[in-house]
């Protein structure tokens, strides 16, 4: 297992050879502290989001999936803190001599709230919320919530940006988009609200999109509608998209790439025909038989994983996923934990399983 | 459907016959709240239940499937057509027009588990309080033996009775929805409506209440009857399964049935929407166009025309009515015969 070794050794190398990387997150930690103590929201994220592809973050409630796209995107309010890790943006960049090149920036560097992070979130990367209802803001029109933000990173008037703010509720399959723009939220349908939201995040065609479980309050047959629409917006301006899920159904119709989070972990990345047909992590075989499997034919006994995800607060000595774990191994489980290993190309995973390597930064 | 069509089926073998049920909200505007319209959320529904059977109804938000759970079991008032409970002891009887002190007696033999089990517990009983108070109330136990059985109801639904004395905020999404279902199980009933009952819980924990829903019918044959818009999750528990669409039902069949051979094109495009967990299965959406009808102001005829692929001039005009295509395959579709449509595997 020599790939094992190198890959742990170097940490800054990509699992993904060849590929494009857009960002890279490294040994992320990011605690909450509150008056009950101290929350391990993020315990050591690493991840690779390639450029242009979709790339699923799942996991239960609680996991870290939220925390860590608002970490990305230097959003983590207080008593939120990110405390230790790297993330580094691949801005792509023109030279002087018209050449594109990639401009490293490590986002954990730079001032939440100050002017580069500003100019980057927004513009170049942007999220959808999963209630539409209370991201939107109520006392304003939907233009007028675009047309903010245009204006805010493009240098255009007024007029400019309402044209552009109908151009692109046009191009998200709104019906009517210039009387849409003047309509405020609560006059729109739950379908509407969220194409409403997608047209917000896109109207400075960002690089990379996070989208937070943007179809979980939505029916089936929206819900397919905006899967769809995203899919082609995806495909046409070549954005990357960092979809945050639990349903593990919406991530094998939508994801390239699957990233499984425990206990603000990445447990196991791989390319998403990996996490469905060879995943390699007990937790992400566990999470699959829990669900039921619509169109199988099968009506087997679901098997659910035994216990609760533990509270943030807890900590766990070993593998995080050790105490629900069939597969535990005593004395090595519950002692140690386990880094990162390669399993194949583009296939990581942190289970003892699959390789003896130790997280390195353990005990902290 | 009429009555005359359930010749096929033994009478006997029946918990629960609803024939036109119907539940209109006035709107109410202005100072004197004056009414200017109706919602007709549930709108002429048809359906009957088997003992001991799971059927599914599902259908999009505001289409009428809570409101028409919470309407059979007199949780709201019916604005018209009939509800017919197969009573262990009366046999059948009528629940629409019953008084309260009759109801009261019925009652114990219908109970309800809700969606959010944040809301639906109150947060100054406690666990032990919570369970017993359907037994109080029908003065079914007191002192020790009240105890015993409130243990017992919680051992059942695989919690430990010595946290009865605990309030709910101590208790996981998970828990506080088995503290729930120990609630609904303490008076025996026969049918017990699960109202989207594992929709606000993780997927791991989902699957331990689905199995506890399964064991818990086996154990104590119950009937359910599952609402939910969880398609996934409905094909798993569901006998049969009843689709409505705008406070009418377009088709009622077999789980297999429907979800493999669906009679009416609206039931087809929930199929083609359900994403699978299976990335070499990715089918493109039925598209369809515009938005659902609202309950207050219906289009004409069948109600789903204005989104359906396959409308003729004819389903503008005539409201299409629930009938038997098949054995025991019920669809509201004027096409119903002649269509061939795609069901959940494309």
């Amino acid at each position: 297992m020599n790939q094992t070794t190198e890959s742990v050794k170097d940490k800054t190398g990509s699992i993904f050879e060849g590929e494009d990387i857009i960002i890279k997150v490294r040994d992320l930690h990011t605690y909450f502290f509150t008056d009950l103590g101290v929350a391990r929201a993020l315990n050591g994220v690493n991840f690779d989001i390639p450029r242009g592809k979709v790339m699923g973050v799942v996991g239960e409630s609680g996991c870290g999936k939220s925390v860590t796209a608002l970490s990305i995107l230097r959003m983590v309010a207080k008593p939120g803190k990110i405390v230790k890790g790297d993330i580094q943006y691949f801005r792509r960049k023109f030279g002087p001599d018209g050449k594109e090149f990639n401009e490293a920036i490590n986002l954990t560097k730079l001032e939440g709230m100050g002017p580069e992070m500003r100019s980057i979130r927004g513009a170049q990367m942007s999220m959808i919320f999963q209630e539409p209802m209370t991201s939107l803001n109520p006392s304003y029109t939907i233009g007028d919530q675009i047309m903010e933000a245009i204006i805010l990173h493009q240098k255009v008037d007024n007029v400019e940006a309402e044209k552009r703010a109908v151009a692109i509720l046009d191009g998200v399959g709104m019906a009517n988009p210039k009387l849409i723009v003047k309509r405020y939220p609560h006059e729109l349908s739950g379908g509407m609200r969220q194409r409403a939201m997608i047209s917000l995040a896109l109207s400075c065609t960002p690089a990379v999109l996070f989208a937070d479980e943007p179809t979980t309050a939505l029916d089936v047959t929206t819900e397919a509608q905006i899967l769809d629409l995203m899919r082609e917006l995806q495909k046409n301006i070549n954005m990357t998209i960092v979809f945050i899920t639990h349903n593990l159904g919406v991530v094998a119709q939508m994801c390239d790439y699957v990233s499984v989070m425990y206990l603000g972990r990445v447990v196991e990345q791989a390319p998403v025909d990996d996490i469905y047909y060879n995943p390699k992590h007990p937790y992400t075989s566990s999470l699959l038989r829990s669900i039921p499997h619509v169109g199988s034919g099968q009506k087997e006994r679901l098997q659910p994983i035994r216990g609760v995800v533990p509270d943030p607060y807890s900590k766990i000595k070993g593998c995080p996923f050790h105490p629900r774990c069939d597969q535990a191994m005593r004395g090595l489980c519950d002692v140690k934990v386990p880094g990162v290993t390669m399993v194949d190309k583009g296939h990581s995973v942190r289970c003892f399983l699959h390789s003896d390597v130790e997280e390195e930064s353990n005990g902290q | 459907m009429d009555n005359s069509q359930l010749t096929t089926i033994n009478k006997d073998d029946l918990l629960l016959e609803v024939t036109d049920l119907k539940k209109h909200f006035p709107i109410r505007k202005g100072l004197i709240r004056r009414s200017t319209g109706t919602v007709k959320a549930v709108d002429g529904v048809n359906l009957f239940v088997k003992k001991g059977e799971t059927l599914g109804l599902v259908g999009e938000s505001g289409c009428g499937k809570t409101t028409a759970g919470r309407t059979i079991i007199r949780l709201l008032n019916p604005t018209g057509g009939t509800i017919r409970f197969n009573d262990p002891k009366k046999g059948w009887v009528n629940l629409e027009k019953m008084e309260r002190k009759e109801l009261a007696e019925i009652r114990p033999h219908m109970q309800i588990i809700f969606q959010d089990p944040f809301s639906s517990l109150d947060p100054r009983m406690t666990v032990q309080r919570i369970v017993a108070e359907p037994l109080l109330i029908n003065k079914i136990a007191s002192g020790q033996e009240l105890q015993d059985r409130v243990a017992e109801l919680l051992r059942i639904v695989g919690m430990r009775p010595e946290y009865m004395s605990r309030y709910p905020h101590a208790f996981s999404g998970g828990q506080r929805q088995r503290i729930g279902i120990a609630r609904a199980l303490a008076l025996n009933p026969k049918l017990i409506i699960c109202d989207e009952p594992v929709s606000a819980l993780d997927v791991s924990i989902q699957a331990q209440v689905l199995n506890l829903l399964e064991d818990l019918q086996k154990d104590f044959e119950l009937t359910y009857i599952f609402v939910a818009h969880d398609l996934s999750v409905v094909e798993h528990i569901s006998d049969r399964v009843a689709v409505m669409y705008v406070g009418r039902l377009v088709e009622l069949a077999s789980t297999d049935k429907l979800y493999y051979s669906p009679k009416h094109p609206y039931s087809e495009a929930l199929m083609a929407a359900v994403p699978k967990p299976d990335p070499r299965r990715r089918d493109r959406p039925i598209k369809l166009p515009g938005e659902v009808a609202s309950p207050a102001n219906p289009p004409s005829g069948c109600y789903f025309h204005p989104r359906c692929r396959y409308a003729k001039e004819i389903c503008s005009k005539e409201t299409p009515k629930l009938l038997e295509v098949e054995p025991e395959h019920y669809a509201a579709c004027h096409f119903a015969n002649e269509l061939k449509l795609r069901g959940v595997l494309g």
